[in-house]
């Protein structure tokens, strides 16, 4: 059983059979390669959650009551602050549009101790890397008198809801 | 069958000889007492075989290579052995993760010794992989044929930071939680995949139990085995580039510089093809052989690196504990929020600007390296520490080793509270 040498290196084969061989492996290699490119993919889209299981979005706070005229109350979880000045109402995020940090409020509106950006009252940014102001979010009044904020709508700033 | 009397020995015979033939079994030389059998230890053995028959006395220069790479496979492998150890209690949840570190702390035995261990393995692995990398530029040893190991060095380097940087959420506490937060956000600013990936990691819009998680298995079992399969990429790749680089002279006649060269004239691949390293094959014949055996002289060299950083490793847990910070709390980051040291650099870069901090420079910076062997291609001065023909590249690359430094300088004791700047005397 002595092995065929000059077959296996396909040195005999006619012009066509070469031809074939060649396309053989052309597409032996496209398939290798295709199912390894979509089998990572696949992966990727195994590993992106299509649930998360974090805080909602969308959440009532309480009543107006709960919040005076003249409140800045900061809901850490939320990650939001109240406002209500007068009759008007408005909620101000508090993660730095930076990187993520809580700012915390003082004085002249907000400092965020990871890397020093500054914002004023209404959020705007006065100094640090911060490159956007914070989004104020859509407050809305439920009919049982609740207030409910929704962080998935982001409103231009300095619009109050009037209570 | 065939009757052969002398191939069945005894039962009994077998039994008097059965410690020696097992032991003979494994081990299928003897201590070696001559050159031949010094030879086959290295390629009979395992775990030895990685290992060239002989070695170049150049490379054997404590003062060459500082054994420097050697340091940072050695804390590696025992960040490997520790960090199995720590798995075997540590639980990767929000309402556990903190609690299983005060038990290692408290209750488990050695437990706060081992998260010790662990954590100045890894503090030391960043800052030798580092220094490594400075002592292959310095001497140009990344230069043909060795471009390519150079790369996969700076794949290791990064690999090396991505594990630090996903075990630091592990312990979760406040440190942990806010590095996090802020690290994957400066992911979510790269460039058109940025915002996917920070949500890859963080399997969420925020830090909680999904990330916590992914960060788990990315620490414990995806970055150990690719960075396994790097690192024996990149012995091999040392062993086909021909050994460590050396300048030209090494290979000549003794000369002042290099009197160990021998005038011993031998001819080539005398050891055949596991002891042959790449070299002019062409110059066929006899030539100066400048090589001494890998047993006992290279291993020798091993195990006294490995003595001294394991007990170096022994030494520091026993003397400092590893730190442990508040647990965490998701409305208050600590003021000021800092990251690890080797990551404070990167801190006060994107306290300037999240993209060109975080992303631009650092981003530049790697792809420098990545290019570095394809663009400085001179062949002058390779095997020699800051060698004068090399003047300008070591100028350069000081510079850069310097401001990383020096930026780490800043953000470790120049930035208080709101990152505002403070003097630390
Ligand atoms: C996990 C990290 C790493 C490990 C375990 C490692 C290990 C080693 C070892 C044991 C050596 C033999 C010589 C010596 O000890 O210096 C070596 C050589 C080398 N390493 Fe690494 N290394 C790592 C990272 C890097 C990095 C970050 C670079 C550069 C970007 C690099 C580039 C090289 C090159 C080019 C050589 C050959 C040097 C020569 O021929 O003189 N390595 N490495
Ligand atoms: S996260 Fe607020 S300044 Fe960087």
């Amino acid at each position: 059983m002595a092995v065929n040498l000059k077959r296996i290196s396909g040195g005999n084969l006619s012009e066509n059979g070469r031809y074939r061989r060649r396309m053989l492996g052309w597409l032996t290699g496209v398939g290798l390669v295709g199912s390894g490119v979509l089998s990572a993919i696949s992966n990727f889209v195994f590993i992106k959650p299509r649930t998360t299981y974090g805080q909602p979005q969308r959440f009532s706070i309480g009543k107006p009551e709960d919040f005076p005229p003249g409140t800045r109350m900061a809901l850490g979880a939320q990650r939001i602050v109240v406002i209500r000045e007068g009759n008007r109402l408005a909620a101000i995020s508090t993660t730095c549009t930076h990187l993520g940090c809580i700012v915390g409020l003082d004085e002249t509106g907000f400092a965020c101790p990871c890397h020093g950006s500054r914002f004023d009252q209404d959020g705007n940014v006065t100094g640090g890397p911060a490159p956007k102001p914070l989004p104020w979010y859509k407050v809305s009044l439920t009919p049982n008198g609740e207030i409910e904020v929704d962080k998935d709508t982001v409103i231009q700033p300095g619009s109050y809801l009037s209570l | 069958m065939s009757p052969n009397k002398t191939s069945q020995p005894s039962l009994w015979k077998s039994l008097v000889e059965l410690p020696r033939n097992v032991w003979g079994s494994i081990f299928r030389n003897p201590l070696p007492s001559n050159d031949l059998e010094r030879s086959a230890t290295s390629f009979t053995n395992f775990f030895l075989h990685i290992h060239p028959v002989k070695v170049h006395k150049h490379s054997l220069r404590p003062w060459y290579t500082l054994g420097l790479g050697l340091i940072s496979f050695f804390l590696f492998v025992i960040l490997v052995v520790t960090g199995i150890l720590l798995m075997f209690y540590y639980v990767p949840s929000t309402t556990q993760a903190y609690d299983r570190m005060l038990d290692l702390r408290g209750t488990v035995a050695f437990g706060m010794f081992l998260r010790n261990m662990h954590r100045w393995s890894a503090h030391g692995m960043v800052a030798v992989v580092f220094m490594h990398m400075c002592r292959v530029f310095f001497t140009g040893s990344y230069k043909k044929p060795r471009e390519f190991n150079w790369v996969l060095g700076v794949i290791l380097f990064l690999l090396t930071l991505f594990m630090s940087f996903t075990g630091y959420l592990l312990p979760w506490d406040q440190l942990a939680f806010w590095a996090i937060t802020v690290g994957t956000a400066i992911a979510g600013y790269a460039p058109v995949i940025g915002k996917d990936i920070q949500f890859l990691l963080m399997g969420g819009t925020s830090v909680g139990q999904e990330a916590l998680l992914r960060f788990y298995v990315l620490h414990v079992a995806v970055l150990p085995a690719i960075l396994t399969l790097f690192i024996a990429f990149h012995f091999w790749r040392i062993r086909k580039d021909g050994g460590l680089s050396r300048p030209a002279e090494a290979d000549a006649i003794p000369t002042l510089e290099f009197p160990e060269a021998s005038t011993n004239l031998e001819p080539r691949r005398t050891y055949g093809v596991q002891g042959l390293v790449r070299g002019p094959l062409h110059a066929a014949g006899k030539v100066p052989d400048n090589t001494v055996f890998s047993w006992p002289n290279l291993f020798r060299a091993e195990l006294f690196v490995f003595v001294v950083t394991v007990s170096a490793i022994l030494i520091l847990a026993l003397l400092f504990n590893a730190p442990l910070e508040e647990p965490v709390n998701v409305m208050h980051p600590p003021n000021p929020a800092k990251a690890p040291w080797y990551f404070l650099g990167l801190q006060e870069m994107v306290s300037y600007s999240a993209f060109w901090g975080g992303i631009g420079v650092p981003g530049l910076f790697v792809f420098l390296l990545f290019i570095t062997p394809y663009i400085d291609r001179g062949t002058e001065g390779v095997g020699r520490w800051f060698a004068r023909e090399r003047l300008l590249a070591n100028t350069i690359f000081l510079t850069f080793v310097i401001v990383n430094i020096v930026f780490v300088i800043i953000g470790t004791f120049f930035r208080g509270p709101n990152w505002t700047f403070v003097t630390p005397w």
